[in-house]
């Protein structure tokens, strides 16, 4: 052929990943698209290439989708609710101590002694984050 | 009366967040697989990140990109706890413009091209996953949010924290490696780039 092209095969070769991308200028797109459309090694690359963009992206997306092991979802969950009743309740914590009848008798004999220590942790809810919300003026509509 | 100027109850936005943002568990959890390159820190990494994320809720903006704003969380998490001891080379400073340099590029054969193709359809998952987990982190990154997940440039360079050339740069080196890695397999599998005349009858 004695066409002079404006550019080469190698200028245009280098160009592709650029072209692909659509990351092209008008001016330097034009001179590509004279090349390819003369030169049918390059437009066979360009169409090889652009298929092997595709190919990968097919095959990491359909390797690349592991779910969740359930546990984590839970462990979210649990997570954020925890913070979400965290920020609505608080806990109230109480101590009480119980002695119960010591008895000694004539000679010295323990015959019964008893202490409790009892610790309850209540917890109160200020303002519960519930569906109905709404509805919190209890009066309805 | 308008409720529209009422701020959001923070009990409203915790509700707001389980509704929207838990339903990306899965993906961020593939996502933390390609990160870490391990279960058990992928687990860790998407809970830090939903935890985070949570705490932070307050400051994203309705209507902008929520998947967008959690694989942010996800990779500057990954990035400051994961691999925070791990003392990494850092990829050079010229990464930005080094790769548009002219190389010397041939055209390949018609058999070349359909072995390549033929290997890439038929490797197993497991070889895709390994020679992702194979090429820099950085590069893995990039192609990982650009291919599986469809971000754009400037996505991917607001999530990642690098301008938009440093991110095309990544993305062109990282596909380039992907490929190499997984024409090598190929090749051990016994698909081959050349063209394989000897068929068996």
């Amino acid at each position: 052929m004695t066409f002079n092209f404006a550019l080469g095969c190698n200028e245009v070769l280098n160009s592709f990943v650029l072209l692909i991308e659509g990351n092209i200028e008008e001016p330097q797109m034009n001179m590509i698209e004279v090349h390819i459309a003369t030169c049918p090694a390059c437009e066979a690359e360009l169409a090889h290439e652009q298929a092997m963009r595709q190919l990968m992206q097919e095959a990491l997306r359909r390797s690349c989708n592991e779910k969740a092991p359930e546990d984590l979802h839970d462990a979210i969950y649990r997570q954020i609710h925890g913070q979400m009743t965290g920020a609505f309740t608080e806990v109230v914590t109480q101590y009480s101590m119980t002695e119960i009848s010591i008895e000694i008798d004539e000679f010295g004999q323990v015959e019964h002694r008893e202490v409790t220590i009892e610790h309850t942790e209540e917890i109160r809810f200020l303002n519960p984050p519930t569906d109905d919300s709404d509805d919190v003026d209890g009066q309805g509509r | 009366m308008s409720t529209d100027l009422v701020k959001e109850s923070s009990a409203d936005r915790a509700v707001r967040f389980e509704r929207d943002a838990l339903a990306f568990t899965d993906q961020l959890y593939a996502a933390a697989l390609r990160y870490t390159k391990n279960p058990h820190d992928a687990k860790d990494l998407v809970q830090d990140t939903y935890l985070k994320a949570f705490a932070s809720f307050h400051q994203f903006e309705p209507g902008t990109n929520l998947k967008a704003w959690l694989y942010r969380v996800l990779t500057t998490t990954f990035i400051n706890t994961y691999r925070k001891d791990q003392r990494r080379p850092q990829i050079s400073a010229g990464e930005v413009e080094d790769w548009q340099l002219a190389e010397a590029a041939s055209h390949t054969s018609d058999q070349g091209k359909s072995a390549e193709v033929e290997a890439l359809e038929n490797l197993p998952d497991s070889d895709i996953k390994r020679a992702l987990q194979d090429i820099p982190e950085e590069f893995r990154i990039a192609v990982y949010l650009a291919d599986v997940e469809g971000f754009s440039y400037k996505e991917i360079a607001d999530i990642v924290g690098v301008p938009a050339g440093t991110v095309m740069s990544r993305l062109h080196r990282g596909r380039k490696q992907l490929r190499e890695r997984l024409t090598e397999y190929a090749k051990e599998l016994g698909y081959t780039t050349e063209k394989n005349s000897g068929a068996k009858p």
